[in-house]
């Protein structure tokens, strides 16, 4: 298990936070008429991930080199986190050429080969394919691991307990991750899933399953360190469902009426100050620090945002180019 | 004075769902399993005589279900199933109120589902109402192993007055753990670690523990309170509890299941016992303050940790004695007919 390294995942929420703030900005800054998603700076839906960042941070702290993750339709976090390239990404984001499929997938699809890391938007369907790429680590004997990241929402999908059931039985490196942030859209868990806990489902497909609470990124740095220990042994897969906050809305320019009084205290349970205030208590972090670590991934975060703006669109001529796998 | 045959229910919807079910074999209690275990308590209630349960509530699901099937078409053999009505904080908190709420209303007992953490939070509000535990968490050493019917039957007994709670709840010890703004309550036992994080809580690696303060210590449990019992046996009712120095030169070694599935060989440097009413200074300069077995807080150089024993816990149903004085007065027993001992005939 790696060390517990506090300064380095304070740092790594804060540039997250950092960059979805911005992209936030940027999102709504040009969109003209508000209702055409297809307007502004930045085309198509928009899914931001503030509030979840303790979990991608620390499960990503235990990762190494060559590990891979599928991560959902909500993906920045775990793709900054796994050390996907900020410019790269960016520049998919916002349509440009220089983006990581060259413009044509936009912030639901970031595919980056090198770190092993995609997503998509289609609920649940990154569970088998962190399944087959558990079973090729498996099968060329590496210790590599599998991380394949959904909403609580996608435990409901069929695909997930399929891929459960193959993981087990093939007892594959795979960690299964889902993000409970209460909401799957606009449906609270209550209303669509017979589990209290999708931890316990996990039970039903003989591996271990774990909930953490109170979206404390030490909390879920253990936890995913012994589950990654653990699968890199041979071990098998394993389940951990982190209790999680979805800070805004599903997607930018959702008014969230669903959500009633759970908005009323949002700030007080933003994981990022909270974070902060533990470690200056325990004399980890100074008020200089957080000043500095901010303004240094606000200028990180500005570059890419840069970047990307000034790297030119695919032609119409590339539009048939890439498009296919 | 309680009402006659009312008998409270606490079932904590985030039992077992700790890190122990990865760091070792801890055991899967789903919430449909919890579930079942309260429909069995209700069972055993009716079956002496309860008119009445008041359930908490919680958003785990648990009490939704339990209102289901206590409104629903299918006739039970259950008490009326009421439930403590109140905005839910989904933590200890509403465990609290839920007990205060069901003292105010009279129970004559309390049914408790929980580990030894939610049995702890269910001691901190419920006076002198017995409590009856049925372990649902990971690695607990509080609650002994009852069928939850037969829990159900002696937690019965005892809230009808059909049994009298003094022979059958002795009141528990605790452990009282004061740093500064920090004050916890043990019934089991306090560690103190050299963890620096309080993270996901659980407390399984015994080289990271420097010292234990246990309530009792008895043999057949399992977690930190086992170290001790292979010592010094300390029983419930002794009006001492035990503290253990780990570490070397060591002045024995003790093999114990510190978890379950999961063996530990602890070198133990000092142990003695510990008088009721006494207050001992943890030693260790910094580290993590455990409270039955979960992380609770750290602490540094600076910060004086004491640690107090007494006798000031929950009257804790011993469900083993109750059914034993059950069935030694006959109190479940009907005579049919004239008593006679039946003759086994053989014939050729």
């Amino acid at each position: 298990m790696n060390p517990l390294n506090r300064l380095d995942l304070y740092k790594q929420m804060v540039r997250i936070r950092q960059y979805e703030s911005r992209i936030l900005q940027e999102y709504h800054a040009d969109k003209k008429p508000a209702w055409d998603i297809g307007a502004g700076l930045i085309p198509g839906e928009m899914h931001l991930s503030a509030g979840q960042e303790p979990s991608a941070v620390g499960v990503c702290a235990n990762l190494k080199q060559g590990d891979a993750i599928t991560a959902p339709h909500r993906p920045h976090h775990f793709a900054l986190a796994h050390g996907v390239d900020m410019n790269a990404m960016t520049a998919e984001i916002y349509g440009r050429d220089t983006g990581l499929c060259r413009g044509k997938g936009g912030h639901m699809h970031l595919f980056d080969p090198e770190n092993h890391f995609s997503c998509s938007g289609i609920i649940a369907q990154g569970y088998p394919v962190a399944c087959g790429q558990a079973m090729a680590f498996k099968r060329k004997g590496t210790d590599h691991v599998a991380v394949a990241v959904a909403g609580e929402g996608a435990a409901n999908q069929g695909a997930f307990h399929e891929s459960l059931n193959l993981a087990s039985l093939w007892k594959l490196p795979v960690i299964f991750v889902i993000e409970d942030n209460d909401w799957a859209i606009s449906v609270p868990r209550s209303h669509s899933t017979a589990n209290a806990s999708n931890a316990d489902r996990a039970s039903g497909y003989g591996m271990p399953g774990v909930r953490i609470e109170n979206n404390d990124v030490e909390a879920v740095f253990e936890a995913a360190g012994v589950a990654i220990d653990r699968a890199r042994a041979g071990g098998g897969p394993s389940l951990i469902e982190i209790h999680t906050l979805r800070l805004w809305g599903h997607f930018e320019g959702d008014a969230q009426a669903y959500r009633g009084a759970d908005l009323d205290t949002l700030d007080a349970r933003d994981p990022i100050p909270l974070y902060a205030a533990t470690l200056a208590e325990i004399g980890d972090l100074s008020m200089d620090q957080v000043a500095s670590i901010a303004a240094d991934a606000a200028a990180e975060v500005d570059a890419a945002i840069t970047f990307a703006t000034s790297s030119p669109f695919p032609t119409a001529d590339d539009a048939l180019l890439h498009v296919f796998a | 004075m309680h009402d006659v045959g009312v008998v409270g229910i606490v079932a904590n919807p985030s039992s077992a769902r700790d890190i122990r079910r990865l760091v070792a074999d801890g055991a899967f209690v789903t919430t449909n399993d919890k579930i079942n275990m309260v429909k069995r308590v209700l069972t055993g209630l009716h079956s002496v005589g309860v008119d009445r349960a008041i359930s908490m509530t919680d958003l785990g699901g648990i009490s939704a279900a339990l209102a289901d099937l206590a409104n629903g078409p299918t006739s039970r053999a259950w008490p009326r199933v009421d439930f403590v009505d109140r905005d839910l904080s989904q933590s200890a908190a509403d465990t609290t109120a839920a007990v205060e709420a069901m003292v105010a209303a009279g129970v004559g007992a309390i049914v408790v589902l929980g580990g030894d953490g939610t049995n702890g939070v269910v001691a901190s509000a419920c006076g002198d109402v017995p409590i009856a535990s049925i372990s649902t968490g990971t690695n607990n050493a509080f609650p002994r192993s009852a069928e939850p019917t037969v829990v159900g039957i002696a937690a019965g007994l005892v809230a009808t007055g059909l049994l009298d709670a003094d022979e059958v709840a002795a009141r528990s010890k605790t452990l009282t753990v004061l740093s500064g703004r920090h004050r916890h309550r043990a019934l089991v036992d306090v560690a103190i670690t050299t963890h620096d994080t309080v993270a996901s809580g659980a407390v399984w690696d015994s080289s990271t523990v420097r010292e234990v303060f246990l309530c009792f210590a008895e043999p057949d449990r399992i977690g930190l309170s086992s170290i001790g019992a292979h010592l010094r046996t300390v029983r419930r009712a002794d009006p001492v509890g035990l503290y253990l120095r780990l570490g070397t030169p060591a002045v024995a070694a003790v093999r114990v299941p510190l978890g379950p599935g999961l063996m530990a060989d602890v070198d133990v440097a000092e142990f003695a016992e510990i008088p009721l009413g006494s207050t001992l200074t943890v030693r260790t300069p910094s580290g993590v303050v455990a409270v039955d077995g979960e992380r609770a807080f750290r602490f540094g150089p600076s910060d004086a940790v004491t640690v107090s024993l007494a006798a000031d816990g929950p009257r804790a149903i011993d469900v083993e004695r109750a059914m034993e004085l059950a069935s030694a007065r006959g109190v479940l027993t009907r005579t049919v007919g004239r008593p006679q001992q039946h003759q086994i005939s053989h014939q050729q």
